[in-house]
C-alpha cells in the first residue's frame, strides 16, 4: 500500500488533509508547533552557554575574586615550602642516623 | 552554533593557559626558594669541620646534594665524639652513592628501625661478629694477597 508513495506525495496528502480540518483544530496545531520550536530553541541556547560558563568559572573575573586566587595560591606555595622543608628535614635526620649508627653503613646500602 | 563553539574552545584554551601559569608560577617560587650551589670555600668553619672528607671533591657535587649535606652537617656539633668519627668515616661513601642507592639505604634503615628491639639487637650482634672475624681474617692474611 505504501509502495506508490513517495515524499512528495505524502506531503500533498498532508496539505489535502490539513485543509480538510476546521479553523479550531488547525490554529490549535500552529500553536503547538510554535510551542515545540520556542522550546527546541530554549534547550539548545542553555547547553552551549553551560559549556562556557563551566570553564568560565575557572578564570578570576572581578578584582575580589583575583584576591582570592592569589591568596589560594599563596597558601599552596606556603603549604609547598612547609611540606618540603620538613620533608628534607626528616630525611637530613635519617641520614645522620645511617651515618652514625652502630650497625656499618654496607648493611644499608646495596 | 559555530561562533558559540569557537567561543567555548577559546575559553577553553584560556583557562588552560590560566591554570598552567599558576603551575608554573609555583614551580618558579618553589625553585627560587632553593639556595645556589655553595662553593666550599663560602662553608662557615663548623661546615667545613664536618665535611671535611669532601673538601676535594665538594665543587663538583650536585646542588641538591650540597644542601643535604649541609643540613646533615648541622647536627654535626651535637653528635659524641664517636658518632663524629663514625660520620667522617662514612661521609665519602655516602657522597659516592646514587641518589637511588641512598633513597634505598634510608627505606632500609627505616625499615630496620621498625624492627622489634630485641630482633634488632640480634641482628646487630651478628653484624658485630661478623665485623670481628672479618678482621682477625684481615690480620691473618697477608695485606698484598687481598689486592
Amino acid at each position: 500500500m505504501t509502495t506508490n508513495l513517495d515524499s512528495e506525495k505524502i506531503a500533498q496528502l498532508l496539505t489535502q488533509s490539513s485543509r480538510q480540518l476546521d479553523s479550531t483544530t488547525l490554529s490549535a496545531l500552529a500553536d503547538a508547533r510554535k510551542n515545540a520550536l520556542n522550546r527546541q530553541t530554549v534547550r539548545a541556547t542553555t547547553a552551549v552557554l553551560s559549556t562556557g560558563r563551566w570553564t568560565h568559572i575557572l578564570i578570576p573575573h572581578s578584582g575580589r575574586q583575583w584576591l582570592v586566587t592569589g591568596m589560594l595560591v599563596a597558601i599552596l606555595v606556603f603549604a609547598t615550602g612547609y611540606w618540603q622543608h620538613a620533608l628534607e628535614q626528616q630525611i637530613s635526620e635519617i641520614d645522620v642516623a645511617i651515618l652514625t649508627d652502630e650497625m656499618p653503613i654496607e648493611v644499608f646500602v646495596d | 552554533m559555530n561562533h558559540n563553539f569557537i567561543f567555548v574552545k577559546i575559553n577553553f584554551v584560556l583557562t588552560r593557559i590560566f591554570l598552567t601559569g599558576i603551575v608554573l608560577f609555583l614551580f618558579l617560587v618553589s625553585s627560587a626558594v632553593r639556595a645556589a650551589p655553595e662553593p666550599w670555600k663560602s662553608l662557615s668553619p663548623a661546615h667545613q669541620e664536618a665535611l671535611a672528607p669532601l673538601k676535594q671533591q665538594w665543587d663538583g657535587l650536585p646542588e641538591v646534594q650540597q644542601h643535604r649535606l649541609l643540613k646533615t652537617a648541622k647536627r654535626y656539633p651535637s653528635l659524641t665524639r664517636e658518632q663524629k668519627q663514625r660520620f667522617q668515616e662514612r661521609l665519602t661513601i655516602w657522597s659516592k652513592l646514587t641518589p637511588e642507592q641512598r633513597e634505598a639505604a634510608r627505606e632500609k634503615y627505616q625499615a630496620f628501625k621498625k624492627v622489634p628491639a630485641d630482633t634488632r639487637e640480634e641482628v646487630k650482634q651478628m653484624v658485630r661478629q661478623e665485623q670481628e672475624n672479618k678482621a682477625k681474617q684481615t690480620t691473618d692474611t697477608d695485606p698484598e694477597d687481598e689486592q
